[in-house]
């Protein structure tokens, strides 16, 4: 049997020279203000922006399993500009700033501003039916994140239902698969501690629920920095430019951040694979609106059930209390 | 009745919904936040599970039935960074919480705050109701003078 925590509980931008700061910070922000710091020039594509920076760090460092910059540990989500490109001080109420995305793709995100701002909450989302965060929305989902970097590979990984992206250290593009998925396919060189990654094939996503729709022209240039700050800070910043020729007028710029999940860390938390099929009730109602099925209902899905063979001894996924929700 | 003064709340959890939003994997629109009730409880089952927990419960009827009532929280890891885990909540534990109920009036809710039965406070909520510690604290004030909705006690306030 568990035994209960009891008293162990506890309080427990558009292109620009000049770096751009963050009128709003949408998210739980850390440390000093994020700043964004676009490119210092234009380019054509993401492909041109990522050939360049490889050509200003030379070709890329080298580094060998001692030398790659280590950044084990759990993670959280510390804050972003993101929004700042997209809407218009003071924050989430603030106006769609006008220009920044192709007609179609404004008038779709007005819809959902104004969800978001007369309902108070975007109707649905589209991870409710357990489509996966992809990319863009791996950069902010709050679930903790892992960054593993190897000489040749890096893995960064979303404890949400496990998103993980492979970035292929000096490779190059390949796709045998003949279409695009939710983390496509990201190449990057190491320039010293920096680690610059070149994304692209990306299945059409969205920044997040609140934030614009991507489509499947979407690509991006990171550029990921540990950075330390008086008393003690540590943070994770990925400096980002993201191309989308359907969505954007302009490439548009960002920066996010991570910060240690020291809190998880202390409590011994271990990430365990988990995912959304055999345990989510949000569902979309016929008015385009997340409702929920509850027990007894027709579809509930009972998290704490059977397998496909319930005759069977042990095929219980409530092992330790296997408790019906039919009991008095 | 007695709000015992061992209140422990998270300070995590605040800021997101200060905001008024948060970045779950799904909308809150069922939940009328704008409503708060209060709920003696009896636990039957504590799902801590992603993407986001459940605590399946049942409330005593005036009949002296019980009916069987579901209350939506975080999920784990935002939770275990609020000192709460999966054996926060065991089965038979008589509990009282504050919640938020669905807007089609169904037998659920999105939980705010929790009071174990030592009167220990946790906040297992996500976006679908304020569980921070300003309402914790506003909270107390209304139990001290008996109120079992915000809608009752801000009715009093402004008589």
């Amino acid at each position: 049997m568990i035994r209960r925590a009891g008293s162990a509980l506890v309080s427990l931008g558009l292109l620009a020279i000049a770096p751009l700061i963050a009128l709003a910070q949408f998210g739980a922000g850390y440390g000093p203000a994020l700043v964004t710091e676009p490119p210092p020039r234009e380019f054509a594509n993401s492909e041109e922006h990522y050939a360049w920076l490889l050509g200003q760090a030379n070709g890329g460092t080298t580094h060998t399993l001692t030398s790659v910059p280590r950044w084990e540990g759990l993670w959280d989500t510390a804050g972003n500009t993101m929004m700042d490109a997209f809407v218009d001080a003071p924050g989430f109420s603030g106006q769609v700033r006008e220009g920044v995305l192709t007609s179609a793709y404004e008038a779709a995100y007005k819809e959902r501003w104004r969800q978001q701002t007369e309902l108070g909450e975007v109707q649905y989302d589209r991870l409710t039916h357990c489509e996966p965060a992809g990319y863009p929305r791996f950069l902010l989902e709050p679930y903790t994140h892992e960054f593993i970097n190897l000489p040749d590979q890096s893995w960064q990984i979303n404890d949400f239902a496990s998103g993980v992206r492979r970035i292929y250290i000096g490779g190059e593009h390949v796709n045998l698969i003949g279409t695009h998925s939710w983390y496509g396919d990201t190449i990057g060189f190491w320039d010293g501690d920096r680690l610059i990654t070149h994304t692209v094939d990306l299945y059409p996503s969205d920044f997040t629920r609140w934030a614009p729709m991507t489509s499947n022209q979407f690509e991006s240039v990171e550029i990921w920095e540990l950075k330390q700050y008086p008393d003690g800070i540590e943070r994770l910043e990925v400096q980002v430019t993201f191309y989308d020729s359907f969505a954007f007028e302009a490439p548009v710029h960002a920066v996010y951040a991570f910060k240690r999940a020291a809190t998880l860390e202390d409590a011994g938390y271990r990430v365990t694979h988990w995912e959304c099929e055999t345990t989510n009730n949000a569902v979309m109602d016929e008015d385009g609106s997340t409702t929920y099925r509850l027990p007894g209902e027709e579809g509930f899905v009972d998290p704490r059930g059977f397998t496909l063979f319930p005759e069977l001894p042990g095929q219980s996924f409530d092992p330790i209390y296997n408790i019906s929700l039919d009991s008095e | 009745m007695v709000f015992r003064s061992a209140v422990v709340v998270s300070c995590v959890a605040s800021v997101l919904l200060t905001a008024g939003i948060a970045t779950a994997h799904h909308s809150f629109t069922e939940f009328d936040r704008e409503t708060e009730i209060i709920a003696e409880v009896t636990v039957v089952r504590w799902e801590f599970n992603n993407p986001h927990s459940w605590l399946r419960t049942r409330i005593a009827n005036d009949d002296g039935t019980t009916t069987l009532w579901s209350f939506e929280g975080s999920g784990p890891t935002n939770l275990i960074e609020r000192g709460i885990t999966g054996a926060t909540f065991e089965p038979g534990d008589a509990l009282t919480l504050m919640y938020c109920p669905m807007r089609d009036g169904r037998n659920g809710g999105h939980m705010g705050w929790v009071m174990l039965e030592d009167g220990t406070i946790v906040n297992p909520s996500d976006g679908g109701c304020n569980g921070n510690d300003a309402n914790i604290t506003r909270w107390k004030e209304w139990l001290d003078q008996g109120f079992r909705s915000n809608k009752e006690a801000e009715a009093a306030s402004t008589r």
